[in-house]
C-alpha cells in the first residue's frame, strides 16, 4: 500500500537513519479490523448525536466507545499500527492512499528575531517547549517507555530527560481520555536542524523536524517546522484526533507563533484569567 | 467588579465579572480612571464584525492608575497614572521596533482567527472582537495590560485625566492619519467625519502646518466643534449638491492635497450611492458602506494622498481604477499609538492642543448602556461619552 521509504528524503537532510521498528503494513487484519470498528463507532456516534433521544444518546455513547477503542488501539486487536515514513514534499497534505494511512504532514515557517543557536535550545527544553505546545498538547520530559499510558488511563510520570532528548506528549480528550506518546531526538545539527521521532510502539506515531535558516538582511532566522502524524485508524483516526483538539495545521502554526512570542518577548500571549460575564479563565 | 459586557447585537449590559490578575511577567493591572466609547465599537455592537462572544467586556480607550505590577516590569510602579494605547505592542518584534505597533507579531492570542482572512494577524486590542485578540476591555473597574513597560505612558502631573484619556486612541489615530499626509506648506487637507478621530485628525493636520483643513459631516454640533475647536472650515454634506464639487471649488479646481477618511464601514451619505450601500449591507452582500471613501478618492487632487483611518471589513467594489489613474498614494493602518503618545502628551503640556473637548458626556460606569445609546444615535450633541468606573 504505502511505498517503502525513499532512500533520500530531500536534498537537505541526509539519508534517514533506518528505523528498525518500522515496516510497512499492508492491510494487516488488525489494522483493518480497527478501521472497521472505528467506522462503525463513528457512524453510531454521528447517528446517535443527531437523534435527541435516549436511544440516540445510547448509540452515541456506544459509538464513541468503539471509536475510542479503535483509535487508542486498546481493543482486542490492539496491534501497533506502523506506517511507512514518507515525507511529503509540499507544505501540507496527506500521503498514501489506503484506508489505513491517514498520515498528515504539515509544514509551516515563521521568521524570528534571534540567531539559530539561541532558538534551537527551546526545542530541547521541556519546560519552554510546554509553553510552545500550547493547551492542546502537554509536554514533559520522557521516561523511555513507549506507550506510557497505564491501564487506568493515567499518564505515567516522566522524570529525567535522557541524552536522546526524550519528550512525552500528552493529549487529554473529553471524559478523561488520554492519548500519550514519546519521542526522541534522532538527528541534531547545531544551529541548523533538529529532528525527532516517536519511539517504538507509540500511541500516535509521529515525526518532526525544525530547521533554522538565516533570514535576509537583519530579519533574524527563518524557522521551519515540519510534523508528520500517523494517527491510528487512518483518516478516521485523524478525524477522531480532531475531537481531541489535535488539528495538525493549527497545532504547527500555533506552536510556531507561540515559539516566536516566547523567544522575542519571554512570554506567550494568553487570555488566561480573562474577565468576562462568562466567568474566568476563558480560552478560545 | 463591574464591567460593560456585550451580550449580542445591540445588547450591552453592566455585569459583575471576575477581576483581572497578573498572568504574564510583563503585565500590570490598571485601575481604570476614565474610559470612553469609540466609533469602531459600534461595528460589533451593530453586528457587522464577527467573533464577539456573549459576555465579552468591551472598551479600548482608557487611562488609569497602576494597581499591580508583574515581576518583569521595570519602568512602571504601583500608583503611576498612565495612559495606554488601544493596540497591545510587545516592543521587541520587528514591527514594534519599526514603530508599526498595531502590526505587532506577539500580542494577539487568537491569530488563527485572522490569518484565513487577512493572510496574517494584527496585534491584539482590548475589548474588541476575538479575531483581534479577545482581551477583556477597559469599561470595567480594572483591566490587565500586557507588556506594561512599552504600553503604559506616564501622564505628567499638570495634565488632567480628560486631557490624557484621548491620547489612548482617538488622538494617536487622528495624528497618525495626518502624519500619513506628509503635510507641506500650502496643503489643504479634507477630513471625512467630525467624530472623535476626525476632529483629532483635523487638529493634528493644523498642528503639522496645513494651510487649510476642511471637516465634512452632517451634525451641526460636530461641525461647530470642527470650526471652533479644530479651526477647520466645514461642509455639511446634506446642505450641498456634491461634496466633491464643493471641495474643488474651495481649492481652485485642484482638490485637496490629502484626504482623510475618518468614517469607515458605516458611512452615511445622500442619494443613490448611499441607498445602494445601505441595501447591500442590509442584505449582507457586503460588509461596508463606503460612501465617504468613494468621495475622498474622487475629490483628492491628482498625485495626492488618501489616508484611511475608518475601520473596514471586506469591502468589494473599491474604485481602484480611480486611485490608479490619479496616481494617489494610499496610506492606512490601525493606530500605531505607541509611536505618538509621548509627543501628544507634550503637545498638551505645551498648550498646543487639548483634546478634552471631545468628552461631551461624563457618566458613571453604571450608566454606560445609556452612554452608548447617546453616542450611537448622536443624541444631545454627544461626541464621546466618558465613563468613570
Amino acid at each position: 500500500m504505502s511505498p517503502p521509504p525513499p532512500s533520500v528524503a530531500t536534498a537537505g537532510p541526509p539519508e534517514r537513519p533506518h528505523a528498525p521498528h518500522r515496516s510497512p503494513v499492508d492491510g494487516s487484519p488488525g489494522t483493518w479490523e480497527r478501521a472497521a470498528t472505528a467506522a462503525l463507532g463513528g457512524t453510531l456516534l454521528a447517528r446517535g448525536l443527531r437523534r435527541r433521544s435516549f436511544g440516540g444518546a445510547a448509540a452515541a455513547l456506544g459509538g464513541g466507545w468503539l471509536l475510542y477503542r479503535a483509535i487508542t488501539g486498546r481493543g482486542r486487536s490492539a496491534r501497533t499500527f506502523v506506517p511507512a515514513p514518507t515525507w511529503s514534499s509540499s507544505g501540507s497534505d496527506r500521503t498514501g492512499s489506503g484506508p489505513s494511512d491517514g498520515a498528515t504532514t504539515v509544514e509551516r515557517a515563521v521568521t524570528v528575531r534571534g540567531d539559530a543557536d539561541e532558538l534551537a535550545g527551546v526545542w530541547r527544553d521541556p519546560e519552554r517547549l510546554a509553553l510552545v505546545a500550547g493547551h492542546v498538547l502537554e509536554v514533559t520530559a520522557g521516561d523511555g517507555d513507549g506507550d506510557g499510558v497505564a491501564e487506568d488511563g493515567n499518564v505515567e510520570g516522566g522524570a529525567d530527560q535522557s541524552d536522546e532528548g526524550r519528550l512525552r506528549w500528552t493529549v487529554r480528550g473529553p471524559l478523561g481520555r488520554v492519548l500519550s506518546w514519546e519521542t526522541r531526538v534522532v538527528e541534531e545539527r547545531p544551529g541548523e536542524l533538529l529532528r525527532w521521532e516517536s519511539v517504538a510502539g507509540a500511541a500516535v506515531p509521529s515525526e518532526g523536524e525544525v530547521r533554522f535558516d538565516p533570514a535576509p538582511g537583519d530579519r533574524g532566522t527563518e524557522v521551519t517546522l515540519r510534523v508528520r502524524f500517523d494517527p491510528p485508524g487512518g483518516r478516521l483516526g485523524d478525524a477522531a484526533m480532531g475531537r481531541f483538539g489535535v488539528v495538525p495545521d493549527a497545532l504547527v502554526g500555533g506552536a510556531l507563533r507561540r515559539f516566536r512570542s516566547l523567544v522575542e518577548t519571554g512570554e506567550v500571549p494568553t487570555l488566561e484569567g480573562n474577565p468576562s460575564a462568562r466567568g474566568r479563565g476563558d480560552l478560545l | 467588579m463591574r464591567a460593560l459586557c456585550w451580550h449580542g447585537v445591540n445588547d450591552l449590559r453592566v455585569n459583575d465579572v471576575p477581576e483581572p490578575e497578573l498572568v504574564n511577567p510583563r503585565d500590570v493591572v490598571l485601575r481604570v480612571r476614565l474610559t470612553t466609547a469609540c466609533g469602531s465599537d459600534l461595528h460589533f455592537i451593530d453586528g457587522y464584525l464577527p467573533t464577539m462572544r456573549e459576555g465579552d467586556v468591551i472598551g479600548h480607550e482608557f487611562m488609569g492608575e497602576v494597581a499591580a505590577v508583574g515581576r518583569k516590569v521595570d519602568d512602571v510602579e504601583e500608583g503611576d497614572r498612565v495612559v495606554v494605547p488601544s493596540f497591545v505592542g510587545c516592543g521587541n518584534c520587528g514591527y514594534c521596533r519599526g514603530d508599526l505597533w498595531s502590526l505587532c507579531d506577539n500580542t494577539n492570542p487568537n491569530p488563527e482567527l485572522q490569518e484565513p482572512v487577512l493572510g496574517d494577524a494584527t496585534a491584539g486590542i482590548y475589548g474588541y472582537t476575538h479575531a483581534f485578540g479577545g482581551y477583556a476591555g477597559s469599561h470595567a473597574e480594572y483591566v490587565r495590560v500586557p507588556h506594561a513597560d512599552v504600553n503604559c505612558f506616564h501622564v505628567p502631573d499638570e495634565l488632567s485625566d480628560e486631557q490624557a484619556l484621548f491620547a489612548s486612541d482617538a488622538w494617536p489615530t487622528g495624528y497618525m492619519g495626518a502624519d500619513f499626509c506628509d503635510i507641506r506648506p500650502g496643503d489643504t487637507v479634507a477630513v471625512w467625519g467630525c467624530g472623535g478621530v476626525g476632529l483629532m485628525a483635523q487638529g493634528s493636520a493644523a498642528l503639522m502646518g496645513a494651510e487649510r483643513v476642511v471637516g465634512i459631516d452632517r451634525f451641526p454640533e460636530r461641525l461647530r466643534m470642527a470650526r471652533e475647536e479644530a479651526g477647520s472650515e466645514t461642509i455639511d454634506y446634506t446642505e450641498v449638491d456634491s461634496v466633491v464639487d464643493t471641495l474643488k471649488r474651495m481649492t481652485g479646481g485642484r482638490g485637496p492635497d490629502a484626504c482623510i477618511d475618518a468614517v469607515g464601514m458605516e458611512a452615511h451619505g445622500t442619494g443613490l450611492a448611499h441607498a445602494y450601500d445601505r441595501a447591500k449591507q442590509t442584505l449582507r452582500l457586503h460588509t461596508d458602506r463606503g460612501e465617504a471613501l468613494r468621495q475622498a478618492i474622487v475629490a483628492c487632487r491628482k498625485g495626492g494622498t488618501l489616508s484611511i483611518l475608518g475601520v473596514y471589513g471586506l469591502m468589494d467594489k473599491f474604485p481602484l481604477g480611480i486611485v490608479m489613474n490619479k496616481g494617489l498614494t494610499v496610506r492606512t493602518a490601525q493606530q500605531h499609538g505607541q509611536a505618538y503618545v509621548p509627543r501628544l502628551l507634550e503637545h498638551v503640556a505645551e498648550g498646543e492642543m487639548d483634546p478634552s473637548y471631545l468628552a461631551t458626556h461624563e457618566l458613571p460606569l453604571e450608566d454606560a448602556v445609556r452612554g452608548y445609546d447617546l453616542f450611537k444615535h448622536k443624541e444631545d450633541g454627544c461626541v464621546r461619552p466618558v465613563f468613570a468606573p
